[in-house]
């Protein structure tokens, strides 16, 4: 193999490799997920509402250290990888909310994102997208307590799809942690 | 088939008034007697389903298969084409349709329409009668202030329109022309819709 050739290769496995894109049950339990719920409506939420990209309520900075070590601990069993928080948030979505792939950021350097859903129950149709080049290679969300493991590279995007106005009580929350390796 | 009224005049006025943004609301576009013929091209077409995070329905191919919804577009383009150059001052010379479907759950979440190179300039949505008249499914226009950056900085509901039967609603395409057609939550919204292009 060329040294070009090993370049083109290394930069397709950058672009297309495989990579960890799963979900783990019952992560959460019913009533940490309600605790939780509770604990970020206390630290309260901003409304997005740019609506050419999303519609949701969004809590920046949670105050959830235990939990997120937790999801940390699980990425890097998962993954196999030392990994550790840099950024956390919570969204909540409500009947006719969502989030856009085009709003979400472009990842480099293959980050782990962990999602655990903390919704008190699925609401049909409500999941998240993870898309490469536009197509969807992994849908998750919508089992109360899961979380996902999604190592991302720099062509992956996120969608959270529609919420169905069919459901207007529908309640999707939804704690996300990026995590990466330590410099 | 398809006829403006014959007073433009008013017309421009409303094109120029309109909020958020330039449209015009035109009921009664066909005669009644004419619409069995119309569905029927329609029913020989068939749609698909279409779907992505923007969007959920199903519609026509974007190039018509049979020669009668060719004919269709070729004739609404020919017909409105010269009138609304006129009415919005915006110099068109031929239109692209579909036939859209939406049912329940459908959805066009918001968006402009503007695409670059596209040269879209305007657009329309033409409504048919069915069966059972859409719960929902409504066109919601968007007020949008743009920033310094050019990004939107904020976007609220400005106007609900609702997808009433041999209704036309034309509108401008811009950066700011912000829509969405609402979750159909009953019923069947069907509609030709597309843009008109120089």
């Amino acid at each position: 193999m060329t040294p070009a050739e090993a370049t083109i290769e290394a930069t397709i496995e950058e672009l297309f490799g495989a990579r960890i894109a799963k979900e783990v049950p019952e992560v959460a339990g019913r009533a940490l997920a309600a605790e939780v719920r509770e604990r970020i409506a206390r630290t309260g939420y901003t409304r997005y509402a740019l609506y050419d990209r999303g519609s949701y309520d969004v809590c920046a900075a949670p105050d959830e250290p235990a939990l997120l070590g937790a999801l940390a601990a699980l990425a890097m069993k998962e993954t196999g990888r030392e990994l550790h928080v840099v950024e956390a948030r919570v969204l909540r979505l409500r009947a006719g909310d969502y989030l856009l792939a085009h709003h979400d950021v472009l990842r480099a350097r293959n980050p782990v994102e962990v999602m655990l859903e903390l919704s008190p129950r699925g609401v049909p149709g409500a999941e998240v997208h993870y898309r490469r080049r536009g197509q969807v290679y992994f849908a998750c969300g919508g089992t109360p307590g899961a979380a996902s493991i999604v190592e991302r590279g720099p062509s992956v995007s996120c969608n959270h799809t529609y919420v169905s106005r069919q459901y207007p009580d529908a309640e999707i929350v939804r704690l996300i942690a990026l995590l990466t390796e330590p410099a | 088939m398809w006829q403006l009224p014959a007073d433009e005049a008013p017309l421009a006025r409303a094109w120029q008034t309109a909020t958020p943004f330039p449209h015009l609301v035109i009921d009664d576009l066909v005669a009644v007697a004419e619409l069995p013929a119309l569905l029927e091209i329609l029913d020989e077409e068939g749609v698909e389903p279409y779907s992505g995070d923007l969007f959920a329905f199903d519609a026509t191919a974007p190039e018509p298969k049979t020669a009668e919804l060719r004919a269709v577009r070729a004739a609404f383009g020919a017909a409105l084409a010269g009138p609304l150059s006129r009415i919005t001052g915006k110099p068109v010379a031929r239109a692209d349709l579909r036939a859209y479907a939406y049912r329940v759950g459908h959805y066009l979440l918001p968006h402009s329409d503007h695409q670059e190179g596209l040269e879209r300039l305007l657009a329309f949505a033409y409504y048919l009668p069915t069966p059972e008249p859409p719960r929902g499914g409504e066109l919601e226009l968007y007020r949008c202030t743009v920033g310094p950056d050019g990004e939107y900085a904020a976007t609220e509901s400005a106007l609900v329109i609702e997808a009433r039967p041999n209704r036309l609603v034309v509108f401008d395409v811009s950066d700011v022309s912000l829509h969405q057609v609402r979750e159909v939550l009953g019923g069947l919204r069907l509609s030709l819709a597309g843009w008109f292009y120089a």
